[in-house]
């Protein structure tokens, strides 16, 4: 193999994490844009979209993809209930940014200790979910978890366009991303969007959870490196643009497959803490314009 | 117009009649502190070191407090600078064979030029950026004394620390730890009363009332943050040290984001912003686990739902009780 | 007869809004000067443009003979010029006293070590600031509810509170933004009294203000924007007949009567 190829195939591998951290970034953005909370809790729900499909494949032999559908519900559910309970008595006080963040990393804490009690710390995994040798295109080889992430990724895309195009619901989200005072005076009741937000959120993130476990281990702790990631990518998108933000995802999924090949494996998340201080400090605003 | 006159009167005297047994309250919790300390000084037996351990959050915690509850600032990542401080003490005492005062001296001095370097640019965000940009600062600490093995030995970590002590009189027995401890928690708890009720400490709690109204007044909002930063730091980074020399033993878990969330925990159950809080939480919240041995396994997640519930119903910590007391319930 | 501040020519473009408009005006030392206009006509930009709160697009302000021109809202208070806010901004942590305390911190001095260590100047330098916060309290009368917190103070309180507060800060030139909004007419009063008494300690003042009754009780010059150009500059008598102020009032919202000085309040918020 030569050098080229094998560069080649390493960019290909960062931008199948890319599509995850891009997804990962939307869920931020999406709720965000309906409430003006950056939700720390994000990192769990992927980690909980790719443990709860684990258990249920594993423990009770259910089929990969019912247990997958299982497990995205599963997580939606335990986003409203975390709206219910955690976000919406602090957001009706109108608590500080402050507060809602620390509470917000705090449910991220108790589902990892929770998960933890559960299924124990060892790290477990998914198979493949189509289990063939990878796609050759000349010297790059492509698996076909790689061609599921970028596939589901794309699909969910343009169901999002669609979605913020074209429902009630979408174009409400989108109003309140503009001026929520405004929306709340048209009678969309902003209460609610937060509550779809947050369903919505945990749904991206319980998928990119499900695509992502195969190519590596889950366990209880995975949660705030993604967490993380989708963050730097929703900043280095412009915070508040779902699709800057899954752009952002692929960037840094490039930046880090770089990183790994000029420093070694073990900089991985250095590398993503350094884009995102470098970026903080720098360009808050992002590379495709304006944060809000 | 008389009878009004009279109304306000009797109110303004009621409210100094309130405020001077609020402020009788205040001390309560601290009295209740050093009485638990006294306690278990003379009492002796295990929880004699579980104290001691909490006696090093609690400078760790009134750090936190200078800088989030007085100065309004937000920072995720003081572990970071504890961190520092804890190896810069391990590597030099135990590799280069230094005293533990110079060594602790060196940290502290080395954690201060971090947290100035970091601090300056960090501090021009606001709300969510700066809470992430710290947050990251703590977890790029983690990642390299993980990764830095020749130096802090990553997930082994470092052993055979020395105890604390001077001039080759060392702090050997866990009473000895402990009265030690008491004394550096009581100096940083006065230290912070002081800064408090000085005109620093009045610069600091401005910024966080209203950052436009201390500009108008002529205060420079940007350097007092940088100034609040860097004494949190140094609180951080002395308790970072004190931990190493007290346990004998530094590994990367020790200041991992377990203390993030311990920290935060300690500082709502004592009540952030105010003086004797974060001692006050950080023993109860040090002796918790000992009462409920089972409940060991799941400390952090616990210490996750009190802080929610803390959040949630009781923003202001055990300081919300002088309120209950007074028959007054704001905020 | 000196100008204390000079604003000459000053601009201040929001995109293709125009929000102050080459507008240029003196405020003489000694006296009570206020800048009228009807709602948006840029009153409040022209004085954050000169507390620095943002900077102008173009023009000149001239504090004291300084070009203070751009200056950080900390450097211009360091100069003398120290404002007050439409919507009152007051240390709602701190006790009413230490409000005033806060004050004072542009002519002390004490860092980390003062704080710690308290040296004998540091005491003393503590004991002045406290006399000076207790005579500030006296003079707006509210050496009653020094210990309360400053929360829990009723509106016009606050208002008199922000002014001892922003007055332990020694300014040459104190700037009112809209003293009396939410004021009743007992309060307002109370507040004309208060303006006075400080234009007698010899402070100067400039102040936004809706409230006419004020303007007219208080003011020894006036100044009148409309659409963020300057439309009349005078003493108060000859604003009252300009035939330009009568027309941007009667073109505008509000009615004649409240520039003519009729007692009735103008409720009006920017």
């Amino acid at each position: 193999m030569n050098e080229i190829s094998y560069i080649i195939q390493v960019l290909v591998s960062g931008l199948g994490l890319g599509c995850i951290y891009g997804l990962i970034g939307i869920g931020y953005c999406v709720i965000y844009n309906a409430s003006g909370i950056v939700n720390f809790a994000q990192g769990a729900f992927v980690m909980l979209g790719g443990m709860i499909t684990q258990l249920l494949l594993w423990n009770h032999g259910v089929p990969l993809l019912l247990s997958g559908a299982i497990a995205v519900a599963c997580v939606v559910a335990i986003a409203i209930v975390i709206e219910r309970i955690v976000v919406r008595p602090l957001w009706d006080r109108n608590a500080s940014t402050f507060v809602m963040i620390l509470a917000t990393l705090a449910v991220q804490i108790v589902l990892e200790g929770a998960t933890l009690l559960i299924a124990g710390d060892q790290p477990k995994t998914l198979p493949v979910f189509t289990d063939l040798p990878p796609l050759r295109i000349g010297t790059v080889a492509i698996s076909y978890q790689l061609i599921w992430i970028a596939a589901a990724s794309a699909v969910i895309i343009f169901g999002l366009a669609a979605f913020f195009g074209h429902t009630r619901v979408g174009k409400a989200m989108r109003a309140c991303a503009i001026n929520r005072e405004a929306a709340a005076l048209q009678g969309i009741r902003v209460s609610t969007m937060l509550m779809m937000a947050f369903a919505l959120s945990a749904a991206l993130g319980a998928i990119a959870g499900i695509l992502v476990t195969p190519t590596q281990v889950t366990a209880f702790n995975v949660g705030l490196p993604f967490a993380i990631a989708g963050f730097i990518a929703a900043i280095v998108g412009g915070f508040g643009r779902p699709f800057g933000a899954f752009l952002g995802g692929l960037a840094l999924g490039v930046t880090q497959a770089g990183a790994v090949v000029v420093f070694g494996s073990g900089f991985k998340s250095g590398a993503a803490l350094a884009v995102l201080l470098i970026f903080l400090f720098v360009r808050p605003q992002g590379i495709l314009g304006t944060a809000k | 117009m008389r009878l009004h006159a009279t109304i306000l009167q009797l109110k303004a005297m009621t409210a100094q009649q309130s405020g001077s047994r609020r402020r009788l309250l205040a001390w309560l919790p601290g009295v209740i502190g050093v009485a638990i300390v006294l306690y278990t000084f003379i009492g002796g037996g295990y929880l004699v070191s579980v104290v001691s351990f909490g006696l090093i959050y609690a400078l760790f915690v009134t750090g936190l407090n200078l800088f989030m509850g007085y100065t309004g600032q937000v920072s995720f990542g003081q572990n970071a600078f504890a961190a520092i401080s804890g190896y810069m003490s391990a590597v030099l005492t135990t590799t280069y064979g230094w005293g533990v005062a110079p060594a602790l001296a060196c940290g502290i001095a080395a954690t201060l030029v971090v947290a100035l370097v970091v601090g300056y640019p960090a501090l021009r965000l606001k709300g969510h950026y700066l809470a992430m940009a710290t947050l990251a600062i703590g977890l790029i600490a983690y990642e390299v004394a993980v990764q830095w093995q020749s130096v802090t030995q990553g997930y082994m970590g470092i052993s055979g620390i020395p105890p604390l002590g001077v001039f080759g009189y060392e702090i050997t027995s866990d009473r000895g730890n402990l009265a030690f401890l008491a004394l550096v928690a009581g100096l940083g708890v006065g230290a912070a009363a002081l800064i408090r009720h000085s005109r620093l400490g009045r610069a600091m709690t401005a910024v966080a009332g209203s950052e436009d109204a201390a500009r108008a007044l002529g205060i420079d909002v940007a350097r007092y943050k940088l100034l609040a930063f860097l004494i949190a730091a140094a609180y951080a980074g002395l308790a970072g040290s004190l931990f190493v020399h007290v346990v004998g033993f530094v590994s990367p878990e020790v200041y991992g984001l377990h203390m993030v969330n311990l920290a935060f925990t300690m500082l709502y159950v004592g009540g952030i912003g105010t003086i004797a809080g974060p001692l006050v939480g950080a023993i109860i919240i040090i002796l918790l686990p000992e009462t409920f041995r089972s409940f060991r396994d799941y400390q952090d997640m616990a210490y996750g739902a009190v802080l929610i519930l803390l959040l949630i119903y009781a923003p202001r910590g055990l300081a919300s009780l002088s309120d209950l007391w007074s028959g007054r319930a704001r905020g | 007869m000196t100008g204390l501040l000079l604003v000459n020519s000053l601009c201040k473009r929001f995109g293709g809004l125009v929000a102050v408009d080459s507008v240029s005006f003196e405020v003489i030392a000694g006296r009570v000067t206020a800048v009228i206009g009807p709602n948006g006509a840029g009153k409040t930009t022209l004085f954050n443009l000169i507390s620095g709160t943002i900077p102008p697009t173009s023009g000149q302000i001239l504090f004291a003979g300084q070009n203070i021109t751009g200056h950080a809202p900390e450097k211009v208070a360091a100069q003398g010029l120290v404002r007050t806010f439409q919507l009152v901004q007051l240390f709602q942590n701190l006790s009413v006293e230490e409000n005033v305390k806060v004050g004072c911190h542009l002519h002390t001095r004490g860092g980390v070590l003062a704080a710690l260590f308290r040296p004998r100047w540091a005491r003393e330098e503590e004991r002045a600031v406290e006399a000076n916060a207790r005579e500030l309290l006296e003079f707006v009368g509210l050496a009653d509810v020094a210990e309360a917190s400053a929360a829990t103070l009723p509106y016009g309180q606050q208002r008199l509170l922000e002014i001892a507060r922003a007055l332990a800060a020694r300014p040459k030139l104190l700037l009112l933004d809209e003293p009396a909004a939410g004021l009743n007419r007992e309060e307002t009063q109370q507040l004309s009294s208060v303006i006075r008494r400080i234009s007698e300690r010899g402070t100067t003042v400039l102040l936004i203000e809706h409230d006419m009754t004020l303007v007219m009780n208080t003011a020894d010059a006036i100044v009148v924007l409309d659409f963020g150009c300057k439309i009349a500059e005078g003493a108060p008598e000859d604003i009252r007949t300009n035939p330009a102020v009568i027309e941007a009032y009667l073109g505008g919202v509000e009615g004649i009567s409240s520039v003519t000085g009729d007692n009735r309040k103008v409720v009006a918020d920017e």
